[in-house]
């Protein structure tokens, strides 16, 4: 069968070896109407790609859904994000599928570096692809793949973010794609040495639906404990209180965070031997996994709800914590308290009370705010770092109302020295 | 805990019910006492966010009005030939609200002959003169002038706003 580069694809002998191997192992509509098989290469990544059509019953073999950006590392996880099987839309795929429906523009990989028996691996369409493979004892038809060769890992990434652009793909699931081909599994291995992520496990795909730390929070958090650390060898133990404290939240998406990247260029695996970065990370998941259980087991005094439970994961909270963990680094006996659990009581079961954030306004708010820890706004955040700045002045601190009202009242005043001071 | 915001919306809401009423007094009384009590409860919770502060901030005499306590000089003891914050001393709500501007707001123009300044004054007197009652003091209220002193509060919320927090607020 003749193998043909289009005009923009630049020839490639190694491109052309492995495509004629790929047409002499899967049997396409091409190779059997005997029309040539043209190959084309990406205008912005340069990867090479071949169109072609394959039996449903032959690709249902074939497919790998579990790809991997990092092939040849065993520790590198499923990228994409996870199945909805249930979810309707599938359901109707699915459905379409066995009817005989033919789909389209199936976004694979060829690879043989791992899971060899199934070299095709899904990047782009895997509820299609998935559905194919359910459907095939009703209906056998041809579908349409796109099937890139010899990608390098950022060619990879590039081609799972584009070939998910158009669909409801979270952020989370682009962070961790990112994550792992820019910087590795250092952040995942950090996670896991504090124990928020279990020794196999790797970040949710979509952190609205799991009650686990996401690439973004846990980059959050670390990028805020650095921060907090700079400012906190800038300061005098007699100025702590006289500052407004501005954590930052990291960026998300399509692109890695200009501050965590530079951290992480700086840092990188010396993130997994700071022992005082893992005595904060190990701190603030005692506080989490208290306020959860604290939340989970008082069900009359208030009410079970995720947000509640997981009020130490909202973002405002993670990196106003954090922020304060790495600022008091410098000032060891407010450490010592920051790092103590606030104190509940008879009428405050959970030791962030969550319920009595959610409630606060404070009189320079919209009538519209939804309370502290709720969003990730600059002033939710300067406001939480306040919250467990104060808390750290003592070693038995209870977050009441008054306390809550006091630290934010401090934000407020100091915002507005700040800029109008005359 | 309530805040300016519901002041404000029981002030109207007894607004409205003195229209539909014969015997309007009952319901004007609170209405006008609640718009006053919604400015006095936006001021003072501004006082406490600077009185929450380091107190090196403010000079003495300073917090002496955001605590609202009496400065006194200490002529024994420890603290000797020094001034000091003791007993509550209740400021006015006057004085409160032009210290915040004066302070803060970098005004540099004389507010007290203006409109808002003359309608603030004619809102307090009239709430002295249902809080002091005396026979020869007669109590001239009707449903335009709770309307009035309702608009009044807003406004003078919003110039502290304006001036201190340099943002306006929605009611």
């Amino acid at each position: 069968m003749e193998i043909l580069f289009e005009e923009n694809a630049k020839k490639s002998e190694k491109i052309e070896e492995l495509v004629s191997k790929f047409l002499k192992e899967v049997p396409t509509l091409e190779s059997k109407l005997n029309v040539p098989m043209v190959v084309f290469q990406d205008g912005v990544n340069n990867s090479y790609y071949i169109k072609c059509q394959v039996l449903a019953r032959i690709a249902s073999k074939i497919i790998d859904l579990n790809a991997k950006i990092k092939a040849r590392d065993p520790e590198s996880f499923r990228a994409n994000r996870e199945l909805m099987l249930k979810h309707t839309t599938y359901l109707k795929m699915e459905l379409d599928a066995s009817k005989g429906r033919e789909f389209n523009d199936l976004i694979v990989e060829y690879n043989r570096e791992y899971n060899a028996d199934k070299p095709l691996k899904v990047w782009g369409g895997q509820h299609r692809a998935h559905a194919i493979s359910g459907a095939i004892n009703s209906a056998n038809r041809y579908h349409g793949f796109k099937v890139y060769f010899d990608l390098n890992e950022k060619q990879r990434t590039e081609v799972a973010l584009i070939s998910n652009t158009n669909m409801g793909v979270s952020d989370d699931t682009f962070d961790r794609m990112l994550e792992e081909t820019t910087f590795g599994n250092t952040l995942r291995k950090w996670c896991q040495k504090i124990g928020f992520l279990g020794t196999k496990e790797d970040f949710p795909d979509v952190g609205s639906r799991s009650e686990k730390i996401t690439v973004k929070l846990a980059r959050s958090f670390i990028v805020n404990y650095y921060m907090g650390l700079d400012k906190g060898t800038t300061i005098k133990s007699e100025d702590l209180d006289k500052n407004i404290h501005e954590p930052y939240v990291t960026e998300t998406g399509v692109s890695i965070d200009a501050r965590y990247a530079k951290m992480m260029n700086e840092k990188g695996n010396k993130i997994l031997g700071d022992k005082s970065l893992i005595e904060a990370g190990k701190k603030f998941l005692e506080l989490h996994r208290t306020q959860y259980e604290k939340v989970k087991g008082n069900p009359k005094k208030i009410r079970n709800r995720k947000a509640y439970r997981n009020k130490a994961l909202v973002i405002s909270v993670l990196c106003g914590w954090s922020y304060i963990a790495g600022l008091l680094q410098n000032h060891r006996a407010r450490l010592l308290n920051h790092y103590k659990i606030p104190k509940t009581t008879s009428k405050i079961p959970d030791p962030l009370n969550a319920e009595e954030m959610s409630n606060f306004k404070h009189d320079s708010d919209l009538p519209t705010y939804r309370g502290l820890g709720t969003r990730q706004s600059a002033k939710d955040m300067q406001r939480l770092a306040q919250v467990f700045l104060a808390k750290s002045l003592s070693d038995s601190c209870i977050l009441d109302k008054r306390f809550l009202q006091k630290a934010v009242s401090t934000v407020v005043g100091l915002t507005t020295l700040k800029r109008g001071y005359v | 805990m309530l805040n300016y915001r519901d002041y404000l919306s029981y002030s109207e809401k007894y607004t409205q019910l003195a229209e539909e009423e014969l015997d309007k007094l009952k319901f004007l009384i609170p209405s006008i006492l609640l718009s006053w009590i919604a400015i006095e409860s936006f001021i003072n919770n501004i006082m406490d966010d600077f009185g929450s502060l380091p107190e090196d901030l403010f000079e003495l005499h300073e917090r002496g009005l955001l605590l609202e306590k009496k400065v006194i000089f200490v002529d024994h003891g420890g603290d000797m030939g020094k001034f000091k914050l003791d007993q509550r001393e209740y400021k006015r709500l006057e004085e409160k609200i032009l210290f915040l501007i004066t302070k803060f707001g970098n005004l540099n123009k004389p507010y007290k002959g203006e409109i808002l300044w003359q309608n603030f004054e004619d809102l307090r007197d009239t709430r002295n003169k249902i809080l002091h009652p005396r026979r020869n003091i007669e109590l001239e209220l009707t449903v335009e002038k709770a309307y009035k002193y309702l608009e009044i509060s807003k406004n003078i919320i919003q110039f502290v706003s304006t001036n201190v927090w340099h943002k306006k607020i929605s009611f």
